[in-house]
Parts: structure tokens; C-alpha cells; sequence
């Protein structure tokens, strides 16, 4: 289905253009030309981040973290296997990506735990690189109340995703 | 932000030198900023294309129309949009159709926009807060990538994960919703 939607629509805009006479391929140009300077601000704020995400990651302080917390939360019932996935999820896009793909090729897409993986990754957002980048490329410093707010609604997201996969998992 | 930032850099930089020397964690700092780089060259091919669309889109007065159109709507979440309300629902639509690719220069487009109407211009308005807040919560109606992956590890049903993201995505984007409109008030 969305496979046709998107070009459907783009076939849509190019009709609706021409016929209110635009010259398309100038404003095509145009439009890419403005991408220039937005690429330009986006490289020093990843570049940024993605620094401090990379010794965090490498230096083994984030697995130290995940070490302590596991005994933690196997009481409330939560799968040990998913913590690194929940706790890199809002860091690490890619990694995130990473770990929801091993934990599929090791216990099955349709496992449970595969599963729940999946609508963890589809459910969430890599919140720090978003904040990053969107609060970068204007210059804002003060991000207010920003980033809690994002941080409990990933929470939120994080719980009801692995409740919800619990309660509708069809296999 | 500043504080994560870095706390994540000093205990990273620390820990690795002390357990793996220091050419390891120079290597790892090298790396991150390797990873921006290729990162941002594989997302210049997609901001051309779309930022190129938005800009057809613009010229044709489909984005005036479109922010008109969707001005009551979006009022209620952004109440001082002004002309940033096409490029705020480009950013949204795209975001629940699960195209992380050209959500990212709408919403950069609707931040550059929000800004021009900023009276504190290193302070986020709370139109800024808002906007990121649904952006991280990211409702996802369609979540295409996840779907082609689950497909790639041999699931027999891929689309099976729908409802329980499109509920778990619902239920963290009211909660942002509510938790800014407390906020801003």
C-alpha cells in the first residue's frame, strides 16, 4: 500500500504544478539548493553527538550500566535480553538497529522476544540524536522542558510496547 | 542536553583509557566523528530529493494552501505557528508513515521557521518543544522499515507488529501531548 502512496502523491504534485504554470526543475533546484546549508549545520551537531555516543559505547561504560540494572528489573518480569536494546534505543539508532536484528536472526522474527523487539524499534525514537540535531541547526541552547518530556514518553513507549506485545502476540 | 552530553564524553573517555589505553579511546572519538560524516553524506541524497520536492511544493502554493487547510488542527498543538504549520504537518505526516528520511528535513524547515518568530532566540519557543516532543514519541502509522526487516528474518506474518507499535506510539505521543500542554501553560 505505502509502497504506492508516496509516488502516487509526487505524480500528484507534478500535475497540480504544471497546471499552475510553475517552472518545476528551477524549483526543484531551488528547494535541493536550500539542503546545502541544512547539511552543513546537521555535520558538526552529529558529529558532536555521535563522538560522545561512540566512547560511551566503546569504552564498556554502557554495558556496566546494563549490568547493573539487569537484576533489577528480571523481578518485574522484563526479558534481560531486550535491556541493552531499551537502553541504547534512544542513543543509537543504528545500534538499536543492530541489536533488534540479532535478537531476530537468534530466537526468530516471530518469536516472543523477537517480537517485542520489533515494536520497541518501530515504537521509539532516537531522542538525543533528534534533540541534537533539530535544536542545533537554530542555535537553541536551552531546550527547556524538552528532553524529560521526550525521555517519558519513550518510557511510556517502552512499557506499553512490551505490555501490548505481550497481550497481541499472534504466534 | 549539555550536562548528558558531557557526562557521556568525560565517563566514556575515562573508562576506556583506563581499561583499553589511550589509543582506543582516540580511535572511538575519531570514529563517532567518522560516523557523522558518512551518516550525513547518506542522508545528502535524500535531503536533496525531498528539500527539491518541498521546494516544487512551495513554488506551486500547495504548502500555503496545505498549512491553511490544516491551521485549525495544528493550531491547537502550535498556537503560534504561523507560516512554519505546512512544514510542521509535512514533518508530522511524514513521520507517521514512517519515513524518518523526510521527516528530518520538514521538521529542520519548520525549526528555521519557528526560529524567524523566536523573540529569545537561544531559548526554545514552546511551539519548539512541542514540535520535538511529538517528534520523539513519533506516532507511526505504517512502520515500513521495521516491517522489510521483520520480512528479512523470515517472519510469516511482518505486519503483525502494527497494532501493538501504532497503540504503544499512541499512548507515548498522547502522554507527550498532555505532559507539553501542562508545561506551556
Amino acid at each position: 500500500m505505502i509502497a504506492y502512496i508516496v509516488p502516487a502523491l509526487i505524480v500528484l504534485l507534478l500535475v497540480w504544478a504544471l497546471i499552475k504554470r510553475v517552472n518545476v526543475f528551477s524549483a526543484f533546484c531551488q528547494g535541493a539548493a536550500d539542503s546545502l546549508p541544512l547539511l552543513a549545520t546537521i555535520l558538526p551537531c552529529l558529529a558532536t553527538m555521535l563522538i560522545a555516543i561512540s566512547v560511551f559505547q566503546d569504552s564498556g561504560a554502557l554495558e556496566f550500566v546494563i549490568g547493573l540494572l539487569e537484576p533489577l528489573l528480571a523481578p518485574v518480569g522484563l526479558d534481560g535480553r531486550l535491556l541493552p536494546l531499551i537502553l541504547l534505543r534512544p542513543f543509537s539508532g543504528s545500534a538499536a538497529t543492530a541489536i533488534t536484528t540479532d535478537i531476530m536472526s537468534r530466537y526468530g522474527a516471530d518469536s516472543l522476544v523477537g517480537y517485542t523487539a520489533g515494536v520497541l524499534m518501530g515504537a521509539s525514537e532516537t531522542i538525543f540524536y533528534t534533540l541534537a540535531l533539530y535544536f542545533g541547526t537554530v542555535g537553541i541552547k536551552k531546550s527547556r522542558f524538552t528532553l524529560p518530556v521526550a525521555l517519558i514518553a519513550s518510557l511510556v513507549a517502552v512499557i506499553t510496547g512490551i505490555w501490548f506485545s505481550y497481550l497481541l502476540y499472534p504466534f | 542536553m549539555n550536562v548528558v552530553f558531557v557526562l557521556m564524553l568525560m565517563v566514556g573517555v575515562i573508562v576506556e583509557t583506563i581499561q583499553k589505553g589511550g589509543d582506543a579511546t582516540l580511535a572511538s572519538l575519531l570514529a563517532g566523528a567518522n560516523n557523522a560524516v558518512t551518516l550525513c553524506l547518506s542522508l545528502a541524497g535524500a535531503y536533496l530529493f525531498w528539500m527539491g520536492l518541498m521546494g516544487v511544493l512551495k513554488k506551486s502554493g500547495l504548502m500555503q494552501l496545505l498549512s491553511r487547510r490544516l491551521r485549525p488542527v495544528i493550531r491547537f498543538l502550535f498556537p503560534n505557528a504561523g507560516e512554519a504549520s505546512g512544514a510542521i504537518s509535512l514533518n508530522l505526516a511524514a513521520n507517521m508513515l514512517g519515513m524518518g528520511n523526510a521527516a528530518t528535513p520538514f521538521g529542520l524547515e519548520a525549526m528555521h521557521l519557528l526560529n524567524k518568530r523566536n523573540p529569545t532566540p537561544t531559548i526554545a519557543t514552546n511551539e519548539m518543544c512541542v514540535l520535538l516532543a511529538i517528534n520523539a514519541s513519533c506516532l507511526e502509522l505504517l512502520p515500513t522499515t521495521l516491517i522489510a526487516l521483520r520480512q528479512v528474518y523470515g517472519s510469516v506474518a511482518p505486519a503483525s507488529v502494527l497494532l501493538p507499535t501504532l497503540l504503544s506510539s499512541a499512548c507515548s505521543t498522547v502522554v507527550a501531548v498532555i505532559l507539553c500542554k501542562v508545561l506551556t501553560r
